[in-house]
């Protein structure tokens, strides 16, 4: 018995066991797998406990396919915008254990979008200096292709059979 | 090459303002050359040969009326190579040939553009 047990544990070792392999390598198991759309008002109670939310705050995603189950609609909420001197579970990511994530929390994360961030400039000012910025360009371009610098010179004259040229002397 | 930063700008303005009177940039006079001389002018010289020119390898783009200049301060520079400072006086004497070609084109154009005025003028008269 003994001997069955340590070859399964010993199986887990192996690089290419299915279930080591999702695990690790794709972060995934099936257990992260959210349930099935809650039909009716028990399930939905059900779920709501399941998430440890109260019924009333419990919001379904569209059942459209897309694979979210019975996982809640949280509001989203960056990373960023937590508060970074509460005493969180998982300081790193600003995570309390146990609790239910924003089902798209990996696009909100401290590295990457900060859906609440505040502009130094806001973004109309931000576009009223981008197109400024070109139009000022683009004017300067359009008065320089109708005004054209140059030197006052006439052409340059280099010798050529049948053409005659002159200097300012008088040869008399 | 003349007060750059002052007259190339205002070349442009005169050509977009007045494009009837200014013209253009290394553009071919219009008049006959002798008009309006009491003499004649001396006609400019050419004194390197083609022959000499080719065999020289001198860019078509050199081949002006300085290119006798053009050649023998390159022959000076193969001669004394590497100490090319010894040529100082063919490459004065080139770069001062360049120019006075320059100048000559500069009179050339002020020439085109005062006779332009003129006509313009005399146009004006007959009505």
């Amino acid at each position: 018995m003994a001997l069955a047990r340590s070859t399964v544990v010993f199986s887990l070792l192996r690089k290419k066991h299915p279930l080591v392999f999702t695990a690790v390598r794709n972060h995934w198991n099936k257990d992260y797998k959210p349930g099935p759309y809650p039909k009716t008002a028990d399930e939905h109670i059900t779920a709501a406990k399941k998430y440890g939310l109260l019924p009333s705050e419990y919001q379904v995603y569209i059942d459209n396919g897309d694979g979210c189950g019975d996982y809640p609609k949280l509001p989203v909420q960056s990373a960023d915008a937590r508060d970074p001197f509460y005493p969180w579970d998982i300081p790193d990511s600003k995570r309390n254990f146990n609790e239910t994530i924003q089902a798209e929390e990996d696009m909100y994360a401290e590295h990457r979008y900060d859906i609440s961030m505040r502009h130094r400039v806001p973004l109309k000012v931000q576009l009223a200096q981008f197109l400024g910025f070109l139009g000022t360009l683009f004017v300067m371009y359009m008065i320089c292709e109708k005004i054209v610098w140059f030197h006052a010179v006439a052409e340059k004259q280099y010798p050529k059979a049948g053409v005659k040229h002159y200097s300012f002397d008088l040869g008399y | 090459m003349g007060n750059s930063m002052g007259n190339v700008p205002n070349n442009g303005l005169n050509r977009f303002l007045d494009p009837e009177v200014t013209p253009g940039p290394n553009e071919k006079p219009t008049f006959d050359p002798c008009y309006g001389f009491r003499g004649t002018r001396k006609e400019r010289k050419m004194i390197a040969s083609e022959a000499q020119m080719r065999s020289a390898k001198i860019p078509l783009k050199e081949r002006d009326y300085c290119a006798h200049l053009l050649i023998s301060y390159r022959a000076c520079r193969k001669d004394v190579w590497p100490f090319v400072l010894n040529c100082e006086h063919e490459k004065h004497a080139y770069l001062n040939c360049q120019y006075e070609d320059f100048v000559l084109r500069m009179k050339e154009y002020e020439r085109e553009r005062r006779l332009r005025v003129r006509s313009v003028q005399e146009k004006s008269k007959c009505k």
